[in-house]
């Protein structure tokens, strides 16, 4: 199978330009969500009818999913905590792409902070779907963007060894990475997020 | 142990572990096409549904204006005698908690009053709390109920909107749904023809203007009662305060 295109398409997807300059992307892309996000929490706070760029119809409107108190659990904006943590993303993906190679601890640990701020994440989605009623576009952004750098941390992660984990899991994982497993697990997951969307907004996002 | 023993041994152990090599190989090959057909099956599922919901769109009157008869040249829906000298306009949300307490605290004054020939009511049906009904539209759905009463059966509209307050859903919860929205209505005794127009959705378009309208007018929240034209910015909250600005508007007009 490591032949031809689809070989190189192995190699490419596995190799450690392509995994880092793809938690590069996608922390920017959750970065640019988190600043948006921030500056509509300020405008919503000096304003609480301030019309958002993104209150499109009554389920795209990232004016109430912003006013519910999910959206502050800590007391300020969960914005403020992308604003805080993508960076430190950015910088650890910029500088493995520079050659720099982490201690394992390190490793580790992002993984477990990471984990802990995918959950987070998807916490957030889920009270926006079934309890604010709404959904904003930059939440889904940083959505998408979470999982991309969580799926990529755990690729690297995996494949150098960096958890701790039993020797048979670790290998029983690699060999599951090499098969791409990881990237199908991916895909589906997020087209059943897409799904549910549809399925419970499907006749309301396009009215 | 022999060395003969030794090195059977170790043939052994790396034969075996070639197996388990290629067991697992064999198990993740037949989990990549069970998770091929997945991504196949979830992305027609994902076609089917925005392809069904497009062209639902399309065969529903979402989007079509049409306005209620019966409507106050305000164009707002009236409740009582024409000629009573004072008019109290309300605009609500049939979702909103405030909204409940002022109909809680007033009814009775308001019935009273109505009664008397004293006020005509003009109510404007929002609907900007819809994303507080998770999903379900709460607030338009009631507000084309109410429309629709205006519409068919306008003497019925004052008693639909005071069983719409009296079972009023917690803001935040799906809401009543269309089937208790009916049968409230056809308790309240608006004729059975009417209810079973409510699910026409005939007049949503009518209340997400009328709901705009109100913003551009520079109403700010519901309740927000007018007397005469003018902002009551008295307590909406307690019995008494409304009544008696409304009686001196009543007695200013007489």
């Amino acid at each position: 199978m490591a032949t031809g295109l689809l070989g190189r398409m192995h190699r490419l997807r596995h190799a450690s330009g392509w995994i880092f300059g793809t938690m590069l992307f996608s922390s920017c892309l959750s970065l640019i969500a988190s600043f948006v996000l921030s500056k509509e929490a300020i405008t919503l706070a000096a304003d609480p009818n301030a019309n958002l760029s993104c209150n499109i119809n009554a389920v795209i409107s990232c004016g109430t999913v912003g006013s519910a108190w999910q959206s502050h659990l800590l007391g300020f904006p969960n914005a403020f905590l992308g604003l805080i943590a993508e960076p430190v993303v950015i910088t650890v993906a910029a500088a493995s792409l520079a050659g720099v190679r982490f201690p394992r601890g390190f490793m580790y640990a992002a993984q477990i902070v990471y984990t802990l701020g995918l959950i987070f994440a998807y916490w957030l989605f889920y009270q926006s779907m079934f309890h604010i009623g709404a959904l904003c576009p930059w939440c889904l952004l940083v959505t998408l963007s979470t999982t991309l750098v969580f799926s990529t941390l755990t690729h690297i992660n995996i494949r150098d060894g960096n958890l701790f984990l039993p020797a048979r899991l670790s290998s029983a994982l690699r060999t599951g990475i090499g098969f791409n497993l990881d990237l199908l697990i991916v895909v589906i997951w997020l087209l059943m997020i897409v799904l549910a969307i549809v399925l419970k907004y499907g006749d309301r996002l396009f009215g | 142990m022999s060395k003969h023993d030794r090195l059977r041994a170790k043939a052994r152990e790396v034969r075996l572990a070639q197996e388990r090599a290629e067991r697992r190989r064999k198990r993740i090959r037949i989990a990549i096409g069970a998770g091929s057909l997945v991504i196949v099956g979830l992305l027609v599922a994902i076609f089917a549904v925005v392809y069904t919901s497009a062209s639902h769109d399309r065969t529903t009157a979402s989007g079509v204006l049409v306005t209620p008869a019966n409507l106050a040249a305000s164009g707002a829906i009236p409740v009582g005698q024409t000629s009573a000298p004072v008019t109290v306009e309300i605009y609500l949300d049939y979702m909103c908690p405030a909204c409940g307490k002022f109909e809680q605290a007033n009814a009775t004054e308001l019935d009273r009053l109505l009664a008397a020939g004293t006020i005509k009511l003009e109510l404007h049906p929002m609907n900007f709390l819809d994303s507080r009904s998770k999903g379900t539209n709460y607030s338009t759905r009631t507000a084309n109920a109410v429309a629709t009463t205006a519409d068919q059966a306008a003497d019925k509209v004052w008693v639909l909107s005071k069983a719409l307050y009296a079972n009023q859903p917690e803001e935040g919860t799906s809401g009543l749904t269309d089937q208790q929205i009916a049968d409230l209505a056809t308790t309240a005794g608006v004729p059975q023809a009417t209810v079973d127009a409510f699910k026409n959705r005939t007049f949503d378009t009518w209340v997400t203007n009328s709901n705009d309208a109100a913003f551009k007018a520079g109403v700010q929240g519901t309740p927000t009662i007018k007397i005469n034209g003018t902002h009551f910015e008295g307590d909406v909250y307690n019995a008494g305060p409304l009544t008696q600005a409304i009686e001196q508007a009543a007695g200013g007009a007489s």
